[in-house]
């Protein structure tokens, strides 16, 4: 029997809201927006990896109407730009301006001026004196004693810390016995992988606008994922009361988890506008938004120990951030890497030991994943080899060991846990095995040929939100607000950042669901911090779980106060009152059924409480999410190798999810063919290299040499097929559960399988280059 | 590379005087006359440059609007094709498909449908990339370039039209008018490979390939590989071991080392010398078969 209910707009293809504006142009973003009397800012970056500044001269700006912003003038004050999580998890190594650059693109100096052009040219007028000092950009170099400090002392929540072999922060836990695990082994695999550093590549590059209000307060349209995490950063700093801080939302072009922590640009523009009292505007170019963020390249050592028989006993990982110059999220992360890693299988006995790093590089920020792509790309990539080593099937290994319905998962480190409750991976193993003729693929050792097929498979998850029965170091709660307008529509406000995804139109049609309305009469209100309440961040594929929770919450609060007054209204008994929609009025109608005349529709209701002064049907509410449950993902990827170019061509893909509810269909499957395109790239194509001779990116941050998949690279859409897991969610809005980071996690272990498939060649290193495939055949060959 | 304070992509740093002629000979006499100038065509080279600021003319002489630059016709001598032509108006042109079917494959390569839209095939050559995968075609097809000048005109082989990286022979007050490609005649196969990160890119290493076939022999062999030297390069060695011989899988085999070890590529952002070396021995073994025995022709 199907676990899934029947609804009336969820699992429906919808349109959405914002979708005339998106594809006519006519959407602005924070990049678009101009004000009278805007200044345009500039930002003078550090050109070396690391230095000290040691005179700033701006004498030679001959334009009188130019203001400058130098690391005197920001406020003295030590942060952290992301705060999803709690004080005591939060490292402090930021300021508004550095007067000591620790990557080249760090912001030194700023200027605002009448135009982009003069902005420019005051830029090239300013002179800066550097002492330069010696820069490290490898983790195990930047551990040496003998290695230059990037920073000496930073704050662990209000206290100062010193910082010693660059070492940002560490964690290391054990549970079980693994000495003991190991031994129980019969086979132990270990190895030591390397992944790359990718640039999110998100469409709008990070871009402020900022107002300074006559009140001294100060009014922020701002690309971010969290309109309120914003506030209370910008109140942090320069001090001006939250009330008169008002960060607007505007639609985000794409963020990939860049905009988690609040963008570098936001708190200089700010400065900016409160030092000249004019609007200013930051947008980042390109090349400057590659000198920003990127993901966090992990050096892995990891092993794992079974038994003849299959079972899993024992597992030790080491893992290596490159953190960049400065901390994001380095700590929480060290905690995700390891709950991602022992969520994936069942290991008895299992040790860890997390080291996050500093060096003179871009800082590494959350990717779509946080570390799940990477870590889980080195488990299934073992998994495959494991498997093979004992002879078990890799489906079959993973089936006897996958951690599902009922056991233990850490959604967001060691302190996010909870039961789950919703499980599809059998359902995608065995369905992604038969369509994909699993057990019939070819064997490397069988093919010869200048082309060679491949099939390969990974399988992986990520959290919904880090939602749990009780409170942990993460920071996870949302809100929302509902109320019913006199036309029978509904306006729904929250907090809630939609990265372009459709978030929050799903709300609506939660919403929609609950209320017994087409989600067209759920008006999506673009709203600000001073209009809603707390949101945390859109991050940990939250959006739909815990904000679609808050969103059902406040329906469910709507619906009952609907009830109440329709029952005064109809003469009738609130609890026996039904809802249903009238197509030929076009309203919702509450009525006792079988009882003629008792019925009123929303609109008749709203009405009749406005003329007897009865008030708006309104809810508003915080939500907290009980559980963090796993969205569960598998790829059946075939590859084609040709190895006279060492070219990888994508032939056939079948993916399966388990997202529980599936609320758009076609939303659902574009976050799939997004996530896999992400992963595709991860697997074969991205590095943002660094020069060793500059300190800088190799390609100094031109998008003409960091390329990125288009349709053109991805197979057709007849040979990439998805399905959905049929699941239901217990604790989540009518079953639903979160998808955007899970759609990435497993899909490079796919096809570096699938590689290995088709080459008989294991692959230690990301990406898995033209080049690299050569020199592993050569290598092979010899 | 320019210092990382001086590029900003939104603008274009330095101002400069636009100069629009709409004839050939209004354009050679500003060339002549002005100083510190540079032509815009497409401007899909030009104008990141200039954002750079790797260029910063004082002059720009934009020559779209130069009527005689732009077409693509039969003539005598083979396809004329218009030095403004923009690359995606050659690549949707029956004439070039059927005449000259290796200036297709070798124009719809190039960047995307955006960039072919903008820019034009004395672009692509006069940018003297070793990556234009457009010059490459011609250097293949002994193309002809029309030149013109403040003080006359004339015509030189594409194969003497470089001088080294980024170095062509035009003078200052020059451009080009045009080319002509000779017509592919019915015994000459051809093939065209490029290779990049992804499906939209500048070539990693490309290779163009002629081979026309009399009584079973190659009588003629023309094989030029991008990405691999300084500028399009012709491999006149492998051409001659070429000649006169039936192409069996070994000969073919034979000539695809020779292009191997007949280039010195460098090491750059998109490969490692040593990955086009090897590439290239495969590109040449599929592009001479596939050009012998014209099976990939439409």
């Amino acid at each position: 029997m199907s676990k899934s209910q029947s609804f009336n707009v969820l699992g429906r293809d919808t349109q959405r809201q914002d979708g005339v504006a998106k594809v006519t142009g006519r959407e602005k973003y924070a990049s678009d927006l101009a004000l009278p009397h805007m200044l345009h800012a500039r930002i003078l970056k550090s050109p070396y990896p690391h230095a000290r500044v040691k005179n700033i001269d701006s004498s030679k700006i001959t334009d009188p109407t130019v203001f400058t912003l130098t690391p005197d003038e920001v406020p003295d004050v030590t942060f952290c730009p992301r705060l999803v999580s709690v004080p005591s998890s939060t490292y402090k190594d930021w300021k508004v301006l550095t007067d000591k650059p620790r990557y080249v693109g760090e912001p030194v100096v700023a200027v605002a001026a009448e135009s982009e052009e003069e902005a420019q040219a005051a830029i090239e007028a300013i002179s800066v004196e550097y002492e330069q000092l010696s820069a490290v950009y490898d983790v195990f170099d930047s551990m040496k004693p003998e290695t230059e400090p990037i920073h000496s002392d930073i704050m662990l929540a209000d206290d100062w810390i010193k910082i010693e072999n660059n070492i940002a922060c560490s964690l290391d836990i054990t549970e079980g016995d693994p000495e003991e695990g190991f031994k129980e082994a019969d086979y132990i695999v270990e190895d030591t992988y390397r992944t790359n550093r990718r640039y999110h590549t998100q469409m709008e590059t990070k871009s402020v606008l900022a107002r300074p209000e006559p009140d001294g307060g100060v009014t922020i349209w701002s690309t971010t994922q969290t309109l309120h995490n914003t506030r209370i950063l910008l109140h942090e700093i320069f001090g001006i009361p939250m009330g008169k801080i008002r960060i607007i939302k505007v639609p985000l072009g794409g963020s990939f988890g860049s905009s988690i922590q609040v963008n570098p640009p936001i708190p200089i523009a700010v400065a900016l506008a409160l030092k000249s009292q004019r609007p200013v505007r930051l947008s980042y170019t390109r090349e400057e938004d590659l000198h920003d963020h990127c993901s966090y390249q992990m050096v892995f050592k990891l092993k794992l120990g079974a038994k003849k028989d299959g079972t899993l006993v024992a597992g030790h990982l080491d893992a290596y951030l490159d953190i960049g110059g400065h901390q994001i999220q380095a700590y929480p992360l060290l905690g995700c890497v390891v709950g991602w890693w022992v969520s994936l299988y069942k290991l008895p006995h299992k040790s860890y030991m997390g080291k996050a790093v500093y060096t003179n590089k871009v800082p590494a920020c959350a990717f779509r994943g946080y570390g799940n792509p990477q870590i889980t790309w080195v488990v299934e990539t073992m998994m495959d080899a494991l498997a093979n080593k004992i002879g078990i099937d890799p489906v079959d290994f993973r089936l006897m060991n996958y951690i599902g319905e009922g056991d233990l998962f850490w959604g967001q480190g060691p302190s996010v846990q909870s039961i789950i409750e919703s499980c599809g991976v059998e359902e995608i193993l065995k369905t992604g095995a038969e369509m994909s003729g699993w057990y019939e693929r070819p064997r490397a050792e069988d093919q010869t040929g200048r082309y060679r097929r491949g099939i390969g498979m990974g399988r992986g998850y990520h959290t919904s939100s880090a939602g749990a029965p009780v409170p942990g170091s993460v920071v996870d709660f949302g809100g929302a607000m509902l109320k019913l307008n006199e036309d029978g529509t509904f306006d729904y406000i929250s907090a809630l950042m939609d990265h372009g995804g459709g978030t929050m139109d799903a709300h609506t049609k939660i919403i929609a669901e609950e209320l017994s309305v087409p989600e067209y009469m759920v008006n999506i209100v673009r709203a600000d911090t001073g209009t809603t309440v707390y949101d945390v961040c859109t991050h940990a594929s939250r959006g739909i779980y815990s904000g679609g929770g808050a969103a059902l919450k406040v329906a469910g609060q709507v619906k009952e106060k609907i009830r109440a007054a329709a029952a005064r209204s109809l003469d009738a008994y609130a609890h026996a009152l039904r809802f249903k929609w009238d197509p030929e009025r076009k309203q919702a109608v509450v009525y006792a059924q079988g009882v003629a005349g008792r019925e009123i529709t929303l609109k008749e209701l709203a009405y009749e409480m406005r003329h007897k002064n009865l008030g708006t049907i309104a809810a508003v509410d915080s939500y907290r999410q009980p559980a963090c449950p796993p969205h569960f993902t598998g790829y059946f990827v075939e590859v084609e190798v040709d190895t006279w170019t060492g070219k990888v061509r994508l032939v056939r893909v079948i993916a399966g999810a388990d997202v529980g509810t599936v609320i758009n269909p076609k939303l659902a499957m574009g976050q799939v063919h997004g996530g896999f395109s992400q992963g595709w790239s991860m697997t074969v194509n991205e590095d943002m290299t660094f020069d060793p001779r500059s300190g800088d990116l190799w390609n100094h941050g031109f998008m003409s040499d960091y390329k990125i998949p288009t349709p053109l690279d991805m197979p057709n859409l007849d040979d990439f097929y998805v399905f959905f897991a049929d699941t239901y969610e217990p604790t989540g809005p009518f079953g639903a559960k979160g998808l955007g980071e899970g759609a990435l996690n497993p899909v490079a272990g796919a096809i570096a399988n699938a590689i290995q498939n088709a080459l008989g060649v294991r692959f230690f290193d990301l990406p898995i280059t033209k080049d690299r495939v050569l020199e592993a055949l050569r290598e092979k060959e010899a | 590379m320019t210092s990382i304070n001086k590029f900003n992509t939104h603008i274009i740093g330095k101002p400069f005087e636009y100069h629009q002629p709409t004839t050939v000979e209004e354009a050679t006499k500003l060339l002549a006359d002005l100083t510190d100038v540079k032509v815009l065509a497409g401007g899909t080279d030009l104008i990141p440059k200039m954002k750079q600021r790797l260029l910063e003319p004082k002059n720009i002489v934009n020559l779209k609007k130069i009527k005689a630059l732009e077409g693509i016709k039969e003539t005598d001598k083979g396809i004329w094709i218009g030095a403004a032509t923009k690359l995606r108006a050659i690549e949707r042109s029956e004439l070039i498909k059927e005449k000259i079917p290796l200036q297709y494959l070798a124009t719809k390569t190039i960047g995307s449908v955006q960039i072919r839209n903008m820019g034009t095939l004395a672009g692509n050559v006069c940018n003297a990339s070793p990556a234009a995968d457009g010059a490459l075609g011609l250097v293949a097809q002994d193309s002809i370039i029309h030149i013109a000048g403040s003080k006359g005109t004339r015509d030189v082989p594409i194969t003497e039209f470089f001088t080294g990286p980024g170095a062509i022979v035009l003078e200052k007050d020059e451009i080009v008018t045009g080319f002509t490609v000779p017509i592919m005649d019915k015994d000459t196969g051809y093939h065209f490979i490029s290779i990049g990160r992804m499906a939209l890119d500048i070539s990693t290493i490309s290779i163009a390939v002629t081979v026309t076939k009399k009584d079973g022999k190659v009588a003629k062999a023309t094989v030029a590989l991008g990405s691999v030297a300084p500028t399009p390069l012709r491999l006149p060695e492998v051409e001659a071991f070429l000649k006169g011989k039936s192409l069996s899988d070994d000969v073919i085999w034979e000539a695809a080392e020779m292009v191997s070890n007949g280039i010195k590529p460098i090491t750059d952002v998109r490969a490692s010398a040593e990955y086009r070396k090897e590439a290239a021995k495969g590109m040449a073994m599929e592009a001479i078969k596939l050009a012998w025995t014209k099976e990939a022709q439409q």
